[in-house]
């Protein structure tokens, strides 16, 4: 089976690049193909790498304390883009200061996010989820 | 056989000219030179022409092969027209203007994304040599571009079809397009960000030989010389690798060629410097880099030049009454008889301009821009495209700017005043200029794969040093022919 491809970054001017290493390592090794466009990406570029490489999501990291400013409005690009089926994570830092997760959560779903992530997330969680979610999104276009 | 010389022809589309080169003391040194008007019915009626000019003795119309080893490249009737098709406009599709460009070709159009029924009419209709489809990286997108060899099978295009997208496209492109005279190559973007250019321009130059080299008896010379020839913008993109690759003092220089219809541009230097602490958005360029511009030239892209360098013209004919309009009328003068030169210093002045002008556009063109944004962490400079800061050597060659007499003209008016974006183009910040007084540079090109080391020196022995405001000797064809 070919491998399914994902594009990773770091969202904004943000350049905590420790994390998006890991990120990387981490997927490739759970098979899937990684396109990793590093630090300060900006979501034209997340738009264009998953457009060439026709990935099936994107993953969004934002440590640096501005995640809500730069993630908005990825969502609608992609739609505008002809990317109406790809999966959408987000991670890290997301907001600055000590607002409880479950509120941080409500409102990048609320931006389009499929699934929100914060920095002590278990990775291998999150690649069973996005298996999973890879899935159910083939079955709903088959 | 090198020892008793050789011989390099190059066939533009006005002029034929050769050279003999003699090898010795690992330096090419011209030892006669010629120049015929290209015989466009016919080419090797002039290029025998040029080789009896150089070696009279001998019988050139006789059958046989040639006292001495020839290589030539040519120009004539335009060169080569591709079409460009790719996915996302910063990505393949830039990435397949660099590749046709490096191969020596001319780009038509360029389409991204889906070919609309408009895009697939306008290509019949400009009818190109080769149309370069590519698209997503290996296991990337294979939509877009099994949807545009769909378009393309069912046009009335007939042309050569390269394909250098998605491999795993490849067996869909070939069911679609098999029929059609179709090559495969590999990915110019395999991963995505990672350039592969080199497969692409090797097999358009490999189509340049079939296409171009039958009809017009490019063959007749092909078969009696052994030699294959080479499109003149790739003979002087070799040259220019070998000047970089070989000849120190050189290793961040650019060459402009300005001709009647277009303006081309080369450099050679690395495109980005990541220890600068500026971060690159989009691709690295590649160090050896080409552009077109088919609205900036001097005769029959005169009247575009000046349209598009509008701004420019009326800034610098500020002071000067009526310049502008009587520049005008200059220009149209061009635009009627294509072959007309400046007979007095007005019109001099004017042909100075529009060269200074084609210079400055084509170079803000080719060259990247850098940006100032503000982050968390203070402004941070990003950059797009080629950083040309660096480049300290430039090169005039062509006809016009060869001939234009002074430089120091053109060198001042090259810089483009600070434009009122936050954008800084990345020009040259400071550089020496030569010029190509002795025409030499694509004939030299000619040898420059075979013998890189060897023609790089001398090209840059035979280029004269300008400096500001210096009247430079007047060179013309005719004294091309009689040195
Ligand atoms: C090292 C560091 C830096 C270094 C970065 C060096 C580098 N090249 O990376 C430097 C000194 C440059 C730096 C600068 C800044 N930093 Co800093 N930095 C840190 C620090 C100490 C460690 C970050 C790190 O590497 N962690 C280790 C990696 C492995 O973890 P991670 O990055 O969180 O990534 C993991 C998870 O978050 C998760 N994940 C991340 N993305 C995603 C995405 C998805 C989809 C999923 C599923 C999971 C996921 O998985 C990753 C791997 O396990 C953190 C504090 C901390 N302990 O986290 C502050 C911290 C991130 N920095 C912070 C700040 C404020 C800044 C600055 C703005 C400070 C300033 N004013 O100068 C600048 C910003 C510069 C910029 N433009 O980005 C704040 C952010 C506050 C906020 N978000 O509320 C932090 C949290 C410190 C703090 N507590 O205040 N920083």
């Amino acid at each position: 089976m070919t491998p399914v491809n994902i594009v990773l970054g770091v969202i904004g001017f943000d350049c905590h690049s420790v994390g998006n290493k890991i990120l990387e390592a981490f997927f490739s090794e759970a098979g899937f193909k990684v396109t990793n466009l590093g630090v300060m990406v900006s979501q034209e570029e997340f738009i264009n790498a998953a457009i060439e490489t026709d990935a099936r999501a994107i993953m969004v990291s934002s440590l640096y304390g501005h995640g809500e400013i730069d993630c908005a409005g990825l969502r609608e690009k992609c739609i505008e883009k002809g990317l109406e089926d790809i999966i959408l994570y987000v991670g890290g830092n997301l907001v600055v200061g000590k607002t409880p997760f479950a509120e941080v959560e409500a409102k990048f779903l609320k931006m389009g996010y499929d699934r929100v992530f914060g920095p002590d997330c278990d990775l291998a969680k999150v690649v069973e989820l996005l298996k999973n979610d890879l899935d159910t999104r083939q079955k709903g276009n088959d | 056989m090198i020892e008793d010389g050789i011989i390099c022809i190059d066939i533009g589309s006005t002029w034929t000219k050769a050279a003999m080169f003699n090898l010795s003391h690992d330096r090419f040194s011209v030892k006669s030179r010629a120049v015929v008007a290209t015989t466009t019915s016919h080419l090797p009626d002039g290029v025998y022409a040029a080789l009896h000019q150089l070696q009279p003795e001998y019988d050139w119309h006789s059958i046989g092969p040639a006292p001495v080893p020839l290589r030539f490249s040519s120009s004539a009737k335009g060169g080569l027209n591709v079409a460009v098709v790719g996915l996302v406009p910063e990505m393949t599709l830039h990435i397949a203007r660099l590749a046709a460009f490096s191969a020596g070709a001319r780009i038509c159009a360029a389409y991204p994304y889906r070919l609309t029924r408009s895009c697939i009419a306008a290509i019949e209709q400009a009818h190109p040599d080769i149309l370069l489809l590519c698209g997503g990286t290996d296991g990337g997108n294979e939509r877009y571009v099994t949807e545009n060899a769909r378009a393309i099978a069912s046009s009335a295009f007939n042309g050569t079809i390269v394909y250098a997208g998605n491999n795993q496209a490849v067996d869909q492109v070939r069911d679609l397009l098999g029929e059609r005279d179709l090559r495969i190559t590999e990915n110019l973007m395999p991963d995505f960000g990672r350039l592969n250019i080199e497969p692409v321009r090797e097999t358009i130059r490999q189509v340049f030989l079939e296409r171009i080299v039958a009809g017009k008896g490019l063959d007749e010379l092909v078969r009696r010389f052994d030699t294959q020839p080479l499109p003149t913008p790739l003979a002087v993109l070799n040259l220019v690798e070998a000047i970089g690759n070989n000849v120190p003092g050189w290793e961040r220089f650019a060459l402009i060629d300005m001709g009647g219809a277009t303006t081309d541009f080369y450099s050679f230097c690395e495109a980005y410097n990541p220890d600068s602490g500026t971060v690159l958005k989009g691709i690295v360029e590649p160090r050896i880099k080409r552009t077109v511009e088919g609205d900036l030239g001097m005769r029959v892209s005169a009247a575009a030049a000046f349209d598009t360098a509008k701004d420019f013209l009326l800034q610098s004919l500020e002071d000067s009454q009526n310049g502008y309009a009587d520049m005008q009328s200059y220009v149209d003068r061009l635009s009627a008889n294509t072959s007309y030169l400046p007979v007095d210093l007005a019109e001099q002045q004017y042909d100075r301009l529009l060269a200074a002008a084609c210079l400055q556009h084509a170079l803000v063109r080719h060259a990247g821009t850098i940006e100032e944004v503000m982050t968390t962490k203070g402004p941070v400079m990003a950059q797009t495209g080629k950083d040309l800061r660096h480049v300290n050597r430039m090169i005039g060659s062509g006809g016009f700017l060869a001939a234009m007499g002074r430089a120091g003209d053109i060198l001042e008016l090259q810089s483009p005043k600070p434009a009122e974006s936050e954008k800084l183009h990345l020009l040259p910040e400071n550089f020496e200029y030569y010029a190509d007084t002795e025409y030499v540079l694509p004939l030299l090109g000619c040898l420059a794969s075979e013998f890189p080391r060897q023609s790089a020196a001398s090209a840059v022995q035979y280029l004269t040093r300008m400096h500001h405001n210096e009247q430079v000797k007047e060179f013309s064809h005719r004294e091309f022919t009689h040195a």
